[in-house]
């Protein structure tokens, strides 16, 4: 009985509200239209520029033309992406094509039935099947099953480094944690804090735990809680790396106002560019970030090394955290599936992982290691995609992986841990409550 | 007379459509968002029926509470400095210094820039390494508490002086002078006559400081994200965050209920208070 | 003489200029900025080498259109609450019904209750109605929600119309109608300056509302396209600032044009 005047009151409202759309839906004319063209949602930041150059590309292809259809590219604020395409697929001017980062991030969508299963598309289609790096391709997979193409480069968290304050202090990049911490004590003396940090993002922070975690206690640790078990946050191996964090935090590692700085802003990047800090642990995106903003010294004084070991911890050196790459997805209600796979089919071509080269990244295609020396950093290019292929384990960046749900409350937690108002013992009891 | 007496008395249905028209986007919501605090909603699909799961859920895990904490604490500062400030300003701006005009129009260029510029442009100068405020001001609670604060005040002080300014060049001068010629000092004459004159000034001033001060949304969101942990997460920050952060609508729904039934209370409380409510003009009487 | 300026009060006045006057000094001078020299240091000191550049880019990224975009919403939002609470404000104060009484007291209710709270049910009404990602779905609520103040400003103005003044009109046969348009509007315009004032900023100032319910760049709004550049630009803050800056610039525009009206329109608010 109540839930049939919960649902009455619910479908009254609705129909009310439908009824009423003749009357006050005047000024409504979506994107997208009814002329065939498919609309793709993209995060929208400085790299959005590759894909407007494939869709404009595609749109004039042959391909296109036969599948009767095109495409039109709508870069969608970075920040509030995540909340903008879920607003948007909710509503009747959905995206057709959807940029998203795999794992957690599209699971409420292959739950509503609103994402294409591409297994069988990528298994019968040598292009898509051979053109990508395969670690890369399952890392965007759920149980098992295919759902995006993809389409970026790849965006493993390195340590970066100012070379010119490691020369002028003798210093070198930091290779087990002993190492790490003799480093931010002679920085400390010197009066440089060792590492930047844009605390204010919170996301930043992250970081840090994902290769502590992985360094102490192996890739597994965090696999068991993507696996939906939270209890696997009870693992030791969380419960040191927390302590280590606030080791680093208490130690000055970090500065006194890391909270105050955001990477958003520039400031975490400028405080490494301009000898603040002397080192920051960031995504590899960072490279072009510096070439933007800071071209002289990413050119002549930025450095870069792999997450250093932790003693007697159980992950392997080699492993890598941080986003395999981003994907695109189609959406199920599409009006013209063949035109958006026949767009899917683009990422894989030789033309568009240049381009993705040409702006500084480093695609997950399979054909990349030949093109990397156009890249217009060969160096770092090849660093990447060699860290990337040789890693034994890529762990997708955490507040991806796990449910949306329980990605806010679990970035509260860790921004807790961060600037004090949690201990590592609370941190953990607060992550295994979590859903 | 008797025939004049009701002249100009429009119809009653004059007032329809702005009835409806609020309704259907103001009440109606309302109403749809307690009907959804019984759902469980992820934003696809349609809602489905969860019973009192959102409502146990936001009564016992303490969020509520807390973020309600934070909310009538920064309502209550806000309101505080707010007052302070423009009152003192206000009274000083309707005096008859020289450069009044000049620095009065320099007064009001915050006022100018939306919330969203304001957030952005302090986001920027509270940086430790480069802004202009040293220190980790974003990273405690006191210091992520007293910039919203700040930057709520260095926003909305213009508007509350300008009408603080409207109200005190109403004071009748003969007042003053009748007090001057007591021998009233300075400080007296501020006491007895500005600030009781200055009363129904304060409660339109209060009012409109007290809605806005619900409204430091984009400044929470911009600047601290509720941080640092939850500290400044004011109810409309945890319904945003719960809503499109992750996805639960129906726990989102939960708090906005909350907030409309709590937002109404204040409503009747500042009408009964203030006596805007006072539909009948004294003129009714006559 | 009779109102002596007070010393502490000036000083306090010194001190606010200074509070105002430093952000804004270092906004603006953060934007004239070259990007590589951006950061260096020291917020406080002016550019080397000043440039427009940074406002080059701002204009180059749709700035003009998301501008366009806010001051159309405020155009109808301003529009839908005079059409609608002039009348609703003239019957509250003219007569005497439980049916008037009511209304008003409803509009009373909702002063306090921020737009913000009903987002989540504005969303699903919006999807429902076709209304997603037009400048409608922001209008519409927008509108919704200033109400209540305007309600609350217009009947306090309309209050304030002396009895003998319908009177007279009534003698010379006029309708209500008439009197609304030839006596009650005109002598509100006060009331009528500070709802104008008052809607528009609500549409100014939005920015949840456009977050939510539009999504493509040809319906962005201004206070959405800022928040946008933070992403866009990457890290770019002379040009982030750049965009806060020039966002300022219509309305001190209007505010220079028409300074006696906006500020008796916000002064209006305190009235009596």
């Amino acid at each position: 009985m109540e839930t049939y005047s919960r649902r009455w009151f619910l479908g009254a409202g609705t129909t009310a509200l439908v009824s009423a759309a003749g009357l006050t839906a005047c000024g409504s004319g979506g994107p997208g239209g009814s002329d065939g063209t498919l609309t793709a949602f993209v995060y929208g930041d400085d790299a959005a520029k590759v894909q407007a150059k494939a869709v404009s590309r595609f749109n004039a292809s042959a391909a296109a033309r036969e599948t009767k259809g095109s495409l039109r590219l709508e870069k969608v604020p970075g920040a509030e992406y995540p909340a903008k395409l879920r607003t948007a697929m909710g509503s009747p001017n959905a995206p057709d094509v959807f940029f998203n980062w795999g794992g957690g991030s599209i699971k409420a969508y292959r739950e509503a039935g609103q994402i294409v299963d591409l297994t069988g598309t990528i298994a019968g289609d040598p292009v898509l099947k051979n053109g990508f790096l395969p670690s890369v391709l399952a890392a965007g997979a759920l149980g098992g099953r295919e759902y995006g193409i993809p389409m970026r480069g790849m965006q493993p968290v390195i340590l970066f480094y100012n070379k010119t304050l490691f020369a002028e202090h003798g210093l070198k990049p930091p290779a087990t944690w002993d190492q790490l911490l003799d480093n931010n004590a002679r920085l400390k003396k010197a009066g440089i804090t060792p590492f930047a940090l844009g605390g204010a993002d919170i996301w930043p922070e992250l970081m840090w735990l994902e290769y502590l975690v992985d360094r102490i206690g192996g890739p597994e640790v965090f696999d068991r809680v993507k696996n939906g078990d939270p209890a696997g946050w009870g693992d030791p191996a969380v419960l040191k790396a927390a302590r280590t964090v606030r080791e680093l935090v208490d130690d000055g590692a970090f500065g006194k106002g890391f909270s105050s700085v955001a990477y958003t802003n520039g400031g975490a990047p400028a405080a490494l560019a301009k000898g603040k800090a002397a080192m920051h642990l960031m995504g590899s995106w960072e490279y072009s970030t510096q070439l933007g903003k800071f071209p002289d010294f990413a050119r002549g004084h930025l450095g870069w090394c792999p997450f250093p070991e932790f003693d007697g911890g159980a992950g392997d050196v080699r492993n890598v955290v941080g986003n395999p790459t981003n994907y695109w997805s189609v959406n199920t209600r599409t009006r013209n599936k063949d035109t958006a796979l026949a767009f899917l089919r683009t990422c894989a071509s030789q033309t568009y992982a240049r381009e993705l080269i040409a702006n500084g990244d480093v695609p997950a295609t399979a054909n990349a290691d030949k093109l990397l020396d156009a890249s217009p950093s060969p160096e770092f290019a090849r660093f990447q995609y060699r860290l990337v292929r040789e890693a034994p384990a890529f762990t997708l960046s955490w507040d991806q992986a796990v449910d949306p749900d329980a990605a806010t409350p679990m970035l509260t937690e860790v921004n807790k841990l961060f600037v004090g108002k949690s201990s590592p013992e609370r941190f953990v009891a607060a992550l295994k409550a979590l859903k | 007379m008797s025939a004049a007496r009701g002249a100009g008395r429009p119809h009653p249905s004059w007032a329809l459509p702005a009835v409806l028209f609020f309704g259907f986007f103001a009440l109606v919501p309302m109403a749809l968002a307690f009907g959804l605090s019984f759902t469980s909603w992820n934003g696809l699909g349609e809602p489905r029926p969860a019973g009192l799961a959102n409502w146990h859920a936001l009564l016992t895990d303490g969020r509520l509470t807390r973020s309600l904490g934070v909310t009538v604490a920064l309502t209550v500062v806000s309101c505080a400095f707010q007052t302070t400030a423009a009152l003192l300003l206000g009274v000083w701006a309707a005096g008859p210094q020289r450069n009044r005009a000049v620095l009065s129009a320099v007064f009001f260029v915050p006022f100018l820039l939306s919330s969203t510029a304001v957030s952005l442009l302090f986001y920027a100068l509270l940086d430790p390494n480069f802004g202009i405020v040293p220190g980790d001001t974003l990273g405690t609670t006191s210091g992520a508490f007293l910039a919203l604060v700040f930057v709520g005040g260095w926003q909305f002080i213009p508007f509350h002086t300008l009408i603080y300014q409207g109200g005190a060049r109403q004071i009748p001068e003969v007042l003053y002078q009748a007090a001057a010629i007591d021998g009233a000092g300075r400080l007296r004459r501020f006491r007895s006559i500005t600030l009781p004159q200055l009363r129904n000034t304060a409660a339109t001033s209060l009012v409109l400081m007290v809605v806005g001060s619900l409204t430091y949304f984009e400044t929470v969101l911009i600047l601290t994200q509720g941080g640092p942990g939850t500290d400044t997460a004011i109810l409309p920050y945890l319904m945003y965050e719960a809503g499109f952060k992750a996805y639960d609508f129906g726990y989102a729904s939960a708090i906005a209920s909350f907030l409309v039934v709590a937002a109404t209370a204040l409503s009747l409380l500042l009408v009964r208070v203030t006596g805007f409510g006072a539909m009948r003009s004294t003129r009714e009487g006559m | 003489m009779s109102r002596p300026a007070n010393p502490l009060a000036g000083l306090g006045a010194v001190i606010w200029l200074a509070v105002v006057l430093v952000p804004v000094y270092v906004m603006v001078s953060v934007s004239l900025t070259r990007q590589d020299e951006a950061l260096g240091g020291n917020a406080l000191r002016p550019p080397h080498h000043p440039t427009l550049a940074n406002y080059g880019t701002v204009l180059d990224n749709g700035f003009g259109h998301f501008l366009a975009n806010t001051v159309l919403v405020a155009a109808v939002v301003v529009g839908i609450v005079l059409v609608l609470c002039v009348p609703l404000a003239y019957v509250a104060v003219r007569t005497r019904g439980v049916w008037s009484g009511g209304a008003f007291r409803l509009f009373l209710l909702g002063v306090a209750v921020p737009a913000q709270a009903v987002v989540v049910p504005l969303y699903l009404m919006i999807t429902k109605l076709n209304l997603y990602d037009s400048l409608l779905a922001v209008a519409l609520p927008t509108a919704a929600f200033a109400m209540p103040v305007s309600v609350l400003v217009l009947t306090g103005t309309l209050r304030d119309i002396p009895e003998e003044l319908y009177e007279a009109m009534a003698l010379d046969g006029a309708s209500p109608a008439r009197m609304l348009f030839r006596l009650v509007v005109p002598l509100a315009r006060g009331g009528i300056g500070t709802v104008v004032v008052y809607a528009s900023l609500q549409a100014w100032n939005g920015f949840l509302f456009p977050l939510i319910f539009t999504q493509s760049e040809d319906s962005r709004m201004l206070t959405l396209g800022l928040f946008t550049y933070v992403s866009q630009f990457g890290v770019n803050i002379p040009a982030l600032l750049a965009s806060v800056v020039l966002s300022g610039v219509p309305v001190f525009a209007v505010y220079l044009v028409a300074r006696r009206t906006l500020v008796g329109g916000l002064m209006g608010a305190g009235g009596k």
